[in-house]
């Protein structure tokens, strides 16, 4: 019965959460005029696309009952660190191919610590992805160089055009990515231990499920999909930046749970996630075109996600959990 | 029930238990990293300078203190509020109430800094446990407002800060951090404090024998606010001025500091003293790694090096300690 409920529940979250990004919009097309144009949307789209990918590992980790506080650091390392070996004359591919070997040992690093010695993974994460930052730092002495490659620009430039459609590639691979996504954790015997895990950590090894290596692939998952978003936002900045991923550290958080996850974990889902990030990127359009300072904009993000969690993301009383 | 009852059932002597239990490895680093601060730069460390190293220290302490209660209310309590709050009393002290409306007064600014932490506490625990938000995102939300709102009254660092504040930075600084231990000695003897512990370890069982979870959690809130805006007193005196940018910065090394200090980040275990320790640690750690001279980002790369370890100390030596048993 627990399970079903939990469902319908979850499920009207997600559709809250669009509703709510809908009326978002809606609300802006009606005060700001041009902010329903073509140039506008595309750039909205482009930049829900950005923060989708970084928002991918987040999803996973929380639903396992986790959080990881390391993906604005490994979206920096990735954006620094692909930009100086292309810059040195590197194979890109190659250069790809490294730098998400290098992400899936630091999220895996990051699991296995966490899980194995039981520890909180906020500390765990917060601490590797520091070291990650000042090894990157160290590296490049604080001056990263080096530039994308023309493809990766084209590949999320908001001016781009996917054959016939009107946005660059990265928006239809998006879609792609998440119906993957989608897939994975609702069809295959990895989703359901996904859930099984978060919603009762104690019961999971009962069932054959093994903690500590769910936690390594999640947490590396987590990683590898941070890089991907930091050789993205290389593309899309032009010009490499150790402190890219800073915005995504809580904004990946706030997607995740505005869009219905519980931080306790075993509910959550990555359509919820796609939602909470539609939300945030129309509500930030919508301050900074009504014309607010970047700091009002900030205080009013975190207004609205209080209200809007309060309206759909209420956790029970502890009296009905008796 | 109550875990004191539990532990004296058992026959074990409860205060140590519970302080070796909780803050035995911090208190191994202290002396660890004390000793090696004393070799490396003997000048900084002589009796006659400590003064001024707790008072460095001190806004960190405050922070760690402020951490605790919230996190010791259990069920993914955590108040991440704790560093832009000091930032915005920091800010409306200096900017709006001294520079503006003119009052220097410790009679007033004090009060009003506890005041301002207090309903930003109240606010949090509000979200926090009558809207039921989960702790992480509703605290994640009054960030945002906070350090939103500082930047807004204060767009750049303005000084200078009262007289008297100043003078609370060297050895004085010790006066407001016994206040914030003092208090927190008070409200141990309360049975307050013994629920809070109860619905930290267990809500549902505590919940089951009567207590009011609901309320609980709300004054930890609460709590955590006023010793917040201490910290942002403490914070102010350490700088002299007001500064928009260095308050968020405290939140994330003041709950490292309480996970290092033995503060289950899960509820119910622990205490103020070893949040305090914890900190202690790991300014002393700095202090460490300042001398060594080497560039900043070898600093953070040991800093975080250092924290995973520590942590995984700690978690190693429960481990040994729970098989001992």
């Amino acid at each position: 019965m627990a399970g079903r409920n939990l469902f319908a529940t979850t499920n009207a979250r997600v559709i809250g959460a669009f509703c709510v990004a809908t009326l978002l919009h809606l609300a802006g097309a009606v005060l700001i005029p041009g902010y329903s144009s073509p140039f506008a949307v595309r750039a909205m789209l482009v930049l829900a696309s950005l923060l989708a990918v970084a928002s991918i590992g987040q999803t996973l980790v929380v639903i396992m009952g986790g959080i990881d506080l390391s993906i604005p650091f490994v979206i920096g390392f990735a954006n620094v660190v692909a930009a100086q070996l292309y810059g040195d004359g590197w194979n890109f591919v190659l250069v790809c191919g490294l730098v998400g070997v290098l992400a899936l040992v630091i999220g895996g690093l990051n699991g296995l610590i966490s899980r194995s010695l039981d520890i909180q993974p906020l500390i765990v994460t917060l601490g590797i992805g520091m070291v990650v930052q000042g090894l990157v730092l160290l590296w490049t002495a604080g001056f990263p160089s080096g530039s994308a490659p023309q493809a990766v620009s084209s590949f999320v430039s908001i001016g781009g055009s996917a054959g016939p459609l009107p946005v660059p590639w990265l928006v239809p691979s998006l879609v792609v990515l998440s119906a993957l996504v989608v897939l994975v954790l609702e069809r295959t015997p990895y989703g359901r231990r996904l859930y099984a895990l978060g919603s009762n950590p104690g019961a999971a090894p009962l069932a054959l499920i093994d903690p500590v290596r769910m936690w390594i692939v999640t947490y590396a998952a987590s990683a590898f999909f941070a890089a991907v978003a930091g050789v993205l936002l290389l593309g899309f900045t032009g010009s490499a930046y150790g402190d890219v991923g800073q915005p995504y550290l809580f904004q990946t958080i706030a997607a995740v749970v505005v869009g219905g996850a519980a931080l306790v974990g075993g509910r959550g889902s990555y359509l919820g996630t796609i939602a909470g990030v539609l939300v945030l990127t129309e509500i930030n359009t919508l301050l900074i075109g009504l014309g607010f300072q970047p700091s009002a904009v900030q205080a009013a993000l975190g207004l609205i996600i209080v209200l809007l969690v309060s309206l759909y993301g209420r956790e029970r009383h502890v009296s009905t959990t008796i | 029930m109550n875990p004191r009852l539990l532990v004296r059932a058992r026959g074990m002597n409860p205060r140590l238990l519970s302080l070796s239990r909780s803050v035995g490895f911090a208190v191994v680093l202290l002396v660890i990293l004390l000793a090696v601060n004393l070799i490396l730069s003997p000048a900084r460390f002589t009796p006659g300078s400590w003064g001024a190293l707790v008072g460095l220290a001190a806004p960190l302490i405050g922070a760690a203190i402020a951490s605790t209660p919230v996190i010791l209310a259990g069920r993914g309590g955590i108040d991440i509020s704790v560093g832009p709050l000091m930032g915005f009393v920091n800010a409306v002290v200096i900017q709006v109430l001294f520079l503006k409306a003119g009052i220097s007064s410790p009679l007033l600014l004090v009060p009003a800094a506890l005041l301002i932490g207090a309903l930003v506490g109240a606010a949090n625990g509000f979200l926090a446990t009558v809207v039921r938000i989960q702790p992480i995102v509703a605290t994640l939300g009054t960030y945002l407002i906070l350090t939103g709102v500082t930047l807004t009254i204060l767009p750049a660092p303005i000084g200078p800060a009262p007289a008297w504040l100043k003078a609370l930075a060297g050895p004085w600084s010790i006066l407001p951090l016994a206040v914030m231990f003092l208090v927190w000695w008070l409200v141990r003897r309360l049975p307050y404090y013994d629920q809070l512990m109860a619905v930290g370890s267990d809500d549902r069982a505590a919940y089951t024998a009567g207590v009011d979870v609901t309320r609980v959690r709300f004054i930890a809130y609460v709590i955590a606010g006023i010793f917040g805006g201490c910290a942002g007193l403490m914070l102010t005196a350490l700088i002299g001025s007001a500064d928009p940018n260095i308050g968020p910065t405290y939140t994330l090394i003041a709950i490292a500091a309480v996970a290092l200090g033995g503060v289950s980040l899960a509820g119910g275990r622990g205490g103020v003293a070893g949040a305090a320790i914890g900190a202690i640690d790991i300014f002393l750690l700095q202090s460490v790694l300042t001398t060594f001279n080497v560039s900043t980002f070898v600093l953070q790369i040991a800093y975080g090096a250092i924290l995973v370890l520590a942590v995984m100390l700690t978690a190693l030596q429960e481990r040994l300690a729970m098989r001992a048993r």
